[in-house]
């Protein structure tokens, strides 16, 4: 049963974080570019450590804790980290392409 | 123990009178006498065990196994110097408390003596050459010290130098000398190598070795021709050349050539040389002595000559010639101080030391003049005082010796010759300061001294006396004993009397004093005949040869660093392939016995990744973010093949170390050009290609040949001792903070020290200071996002808890002090970044140097604690306990030594960090909102 929730979970991360990585390579521009890293990879992640954090308490007859904390570590940081690259591509103005949405939305940071 | 304690007591005395400033000039004095005094004391209760023909030993070994222990021993030669150096040392700590002025510092001259009489003891008292040398250093070093006392004066600091520059090039001879004489014997130890005299003299490097000895002897007690610095070292007050240039400094060489007699002497070429030398020396200094007009210049030359004597008696080939040296080396001692503290007198009381101004003295201060003249006297040799006895002891010896065969008359009659020059120059120091008429424009109406500045004076006048009339009663014992120790066990029937009946040397004594007498009388002539000479100037001609030696070595130094950190790499890096790479040639296969593991697909994965992140890093080189980026894949890779191959607290490590380093580097980076141009041609690139290409061939070739080759490590030593002897299961960090406890402390140390360098680098460094990125575009208006610093401060506690959770499991499982401060540090730099340094600066008032201190200072203390349990040095401890709501948990010493390395590791990072933070800080805003 549990490495049936395991496989589960491992697959389910995994996918997400296939498709961030495959959303870096195939996205049109920066700004596009950004959300597979940071969003579908985030959340591959978390699925993939709840994978772990079952198999540790499953294995080590005691409840594994720390993948909790790993989590909020990158549930905390990641958003953060894209924050300040779009933060960044917009001091840099970088080049997007007409379907980028939200470019109204961008104040004049110089 | 005691023996130590002379020495010993002299170097406290010299610590404790350093700290006297507060106090009065006479409790300043009576503090420092203190120390001497219950040294002398010391002395005195061996004195009778020496005199019945014992040898003090004591030895404490310090690294036994390279034979380096820190020995003493006392014989009468010993015995002799350290009676000398302590009184004479006492009574010019005295007298010094009248000469000094107000304006001059007496805490300072006196510590400086004390140190000097430290090294002086520990010359004659060592039984342990290396040990010997080391003190011999210091001499030149204390006396450096104490020429320049008077450090605003441009001769006292030309003066110091010369001499420091003449004694410490003889030392560095010395030390040559000696270390091939330890070679030839195989013992560092001086008892060893005065027992091995025939080992040494039919060994083919003797003529080298004493050559060698010879120099560091001969430099430091002025012999010609390295005599020129003693004059100049008259700049020093004279309570220095009271006791520098009587009964120490350089008696140190004389008491070299005593030393090493029994193991060096009775060749031809001992005899050759040092009686030569001490001819040559002993005739000049007495010739040029007459011609000086600066009192003290005239004792100077006087003492040159006086050195020249005892030496050429050394170099005599009899038994006697050696008894009558160390005679002289006493005689010298007490009225050449006592000179010198007259001289004092006389240059304190009339504010010059001229004597074609000083006339007419004995009207002035008839006391102090007839303790000055009774103590010429004696120099000139005249009978009834102890000058008398040993001048006359070497008039006797001049007569025995065949040392230039068939003419070894000559000797005898240059030594009346001389005799007859110091007799001229006593007779000028005594006819033309006291009498000779008025003294003409003197800066002060002279007087007597204070009473008590003539004390130190009258003692050894006194002394003078009693020798020159009862020497048998004086000095009849410690004369023996000494010669017993030169002579290595036999002292020949001598007999010190006032009266030996009418014989030759009489006559050459008294030819010299009507000789000399005659010559002062008809000095005008020889002034003139002096003045018709061409000047000889010594000080021109060293500082002449220090100019082009100083040139020359500035050449050669700058050809090889130019400044130029590329090449200093290129040359290291050369070096290293020729020294690593050599062997190579010489092994026959690369390849070892051992088997290859196979490849897996995460390795190769892994290694080629690694691969790619080395050379994109040096491809983009001049992009240098791009760069920075690359390498940190490289750092990140390296971590992960740590773990690959079961190394987590490694892994741990690197990838901490990796994060600060990178920080590190951009902060650096803000200050470079963000591209840097093309400059290197493609010559250039040619040969730096070959080189790095050339290195990694060696260094892969090295450990491909050593992985493939079985080899036996220590490394199953910890894994079976980490439990049992260290109490932790993570081996790693048992072997950190237990089995290399040392270690670790010695590498915290040089990180504490790093670190406090870097931020000294780093104060006030005038840096430029872009105000724009490369392509010009401005710095971003918001320095320090909103949502960056409320989320790395919240961070901060869970960063912290990890780092505590690190340190406390890393007994037992990967972590420990190490990692866990350098995650700390990482959680304080983000709030840097975050934050900037203002804002923390304002809420973190901490002083990282005190933490680095504090960190160090836990770290030694656990070391230190193994003490008091009667342990070695950092041996440590641990036990189970059961604690309420815990459980039964381990705790060990280890782990509070783990925490001064945690906390010596978060103080020295973020003391880097912030300090090159702070620089960026202050970058110009105005440029922002333009």
């Amino acid at each position: 049963m549990t490495e049936w929730i395991i496989s589960i979970l491992l697959l389910i991360g995994g996918s997400f974080v296939l498709i961030g990585s495959i959303g870096l390579v195939k996205m049109p521009d920066y700004f596009m570019r950004l959300h597979g890293p940071t969003k579908a990879t985030t959340l591959g992640m978390a699925s993939l450590l709840t994978a772990a954090m079952v198999f540790f308490s499953t294995s080590q007859d005691a409840l594994s804790v720390k993948e909790i904390l790993i989590s909020i570590f990158l549930l905390l940081t990641a958003p953060i980290s894209a924050y300040m690259m779009i933060k960044s591509a917009i001091h840099h103005k970088l080049d997007s392409i007409e379907r980028t949405q939200g470019k109204d939305n961008i104040e004049d940071d110089v | 123990m005691t023996l130590l304690w002379i020495p010993l007591l002299s170097l406290i005395g010299s610590i404790i009178s350093s700290m006297t400033g507060k106090l009065t000039r006479n409790q300043s004095t009576s503090l420092s006498l203190l120390m001497p005094f219950i040294a002398l004391c010391i002395t005195i209760s061996f004195a009778p065990a020496v005199f019945s023909g014992e040898e003090v030993r004591e030895t404490i070994s310090w690294i036994p196994l390279l034979g380096i222990n820190i020995a003493f021993r006392l014989d009468g030669l010993a015995l002799l110097f350290v009676f000398m150096i302590i009184t004479i040392g006492i009574l010019v700590i005295f007298y010094a408390r009248y000469y000094l002025s107000s304006k001059d510092s007496m805490p300072k001259l006196y510590s400086y003596l004390m140190l000097f009489m430290t090294a002086m003891l520990g010359i004659v008292m060592s039984n342990n050459v290396i040990q010997l040398w080391f003190f011999w250093e210091l001499t030149s070093i204390s006396s450096f010290l104490l020429i320049s006392y008077w450090w605003y004066k441009s001769e006292a600091r030309k003066g110091a130098i010369m001499a420091l520059t003449i004694t410490g090039g003889g030392g560095l001879a010395l030390l040559a000398g000696l270390l091939i004489i330890s070679n030839i014997v195989g013992s560092y130890s001086l008892d060893v190598i005065l027992a091995s005299r025939e080992l040494i003299q039919s060994h083919n490097l003797y003529e080298v070795a004493l050559i060698l000895v010879l120099l560091g002897a001969f430099t430091k007690s002025a012999q010609f021709p390295f005599h020129f610095w003693l004059p100049h070292a008259m700049a020093a007050p004279t309570p220095v050349s009271a006791y520098l240039h009587s009964a120490t400094m350089v008696k140190a060489g004389i008491f070299l050539l005593a030393r090493f007699y029994p193991a060096l002497a009775g060749t031809d070429i001992w005899f050759i040389i040092v009686s030569l030398t001490g001819m040559t020396t002993l005739l000049f200094g007495a010739y040029v002595a007459l011609f000086k007009h600066d009192l003290k210049g005239l004792l100077a030359y006087s003492t040159i000559s006086h050195l020249g004597l005892i030496t050429l008696l050394f170099g005599l080939n009899t038994e006697l010639a050696t008894v009558a040296a160390i005679f002289h080396i006493i005689n010298h001692a007490t009225f050449k101080a006592s000179l010198f503290m007259a001289t004092g007198i006389i240059d304190h009381e009339t504010g010059t030391r001229d004597m074609r101004k000083i006339n007419g003295m004995w009207r002035y201060m008839p006391y102090t003049a007839t303790l000055a003249m009774v103590a010429a006297a004696s120099m000139a040799g005249v009978p009834l005082l102890n000058g008398f006895l040993s001048k006359e002891m070497f008039f006797a010896e001049t007569l025995h010796q065949q040392l230039l065969g068939s003419m070894s008359w000559i000797i005898p009659v240059l030594a009346t010759i001389a005799g007859a020059f110091s007799v001229a120059y006593s007779a000028r120091f005594i006819h033309d300061v006291f009498f000779n008429g008025d003294p003409i424009d003197l800066p002060k109406e002279p007087s007597e001294p204070p009473r008590y500045m003539r004390v130190p004076i009258e003692i050894l006048v006194a002394l003078c006396l009693l020798v020159g009339i009862f020497p048998n009663f004086i000095v009849d014992d410690i004369l023996t004993s000494a010669s017993f120790a030169v002579l290595g066990g036999y002292v020949p029937e001598f007999k010190v009397s006032l009266w030996h009946g009418f014989n030759l040397p009489l006559l050459m004594s008294a030819f010299a004093v009507t000789g000399g007498l005659f010559m002062y009388t008809q000095r005008r002539h020889l002034f003139t005949f002096q003045a018709s000479l061409p000047p000889l100037n010594a000080k021109k001609a060293f500082d002449n040869s220090i100019y082009v030696m100083i040139k020359w070595c500035q050449r050669k130094i700058g050809a090889i660093e130019n400044g130029s950190l590329q090449r200093y790499l290129m040359l290291m890096f050369l070096i290293v392939l020729l020294g690593a790479g050599w062997p190579l040639f010489e092994m026959h296969e690369l390849v070892g016995t051992k088997e290859l593991t196979p490849v897996s697909m995460h390795s190769a994965v892994g290694a080629a990744l690694l691969m790619i992140g080395a050379i994109s890093t040096v491809i983009w080189y001049r992009t240098r973010m791009v760069s920075l980026l690359m390498i940190s894949v490289v750092g990140l890779m390296v971590s992960v093949a740590f773990t690959r191959f079961s190394a987590p607290d490694l892994a741990l490590t690197q990838l901490t170390v990796e994060v600060v380093t990178i920080v590190l580097l951009m902060l650096a980076l803000f200050f470079l050009p963000q591209r840097s141009p093309k400059e290197s041609s493609s010559m250039r690139i040619i040969r730096d290609i070959s080189i790095s290409a050339g290195l990694g061939i060696v260094v892969g070739s090295i450990c491909y040949a050593l992985i493939t080759r079985p080899f036996e490590s220590i490394s199953n030593f910890f894994i079976a001792n980490a439990k049992t002897g260290g109490g932790g299961t993570n081996v790693v960090n048992v072997i950190l903070v237990d089995f290399r406890g040392f270690d670790t402390l010695g590498e915290i140390c040089v990180l504490g020290i790093a670190a406090l360098g870097i931020s000294k680098l780093l104060i006030n460094l005038p840096l430029f200071m872009p105000g724009s990125d490369s392509e010009g575009r401005p710095w971003a208006r918001e320095r320090y996002p909103i949502l960056l610093a409320s989320i790395s401060q919240s961070l901060l506690p869970l960063a912290l808890l990890v780092s505590v959770y690190i340190f406390l499991r890393g007994h037992n499982l990967p972590g420990g002090g190490f990692i866990a401060g350098l995650i700390t540090a990482i959680a304080f730099i983000l709030q840097y970044i975050a934050h900037g340094s203002n804002w923390i600066s304002e809420r973190l008032t901490i002083n990282y140097r005190k933490i680095i201190a504090s960190g160090l200072a836990i770290a030694l203390l656990t070391g230190v604690g193994s003490w008091f349990f009667g342990r070695p040095f950092m041996t440590t401890w641990f036990d189970y306990f059961d604690i309420p709501f815990i459980g039964n948990i381990e705790l060990a010493s280890a782990l509070v030594f783990d925490l001064g390395v945690y906390i010596t590791v978060v103080g020295a990072t973020l003391m880097i960090l912030a300090h090159l933070g702070e620089l960026t800080a202050n970058a110009p805003k105005e440029e922002v909102n333009i």
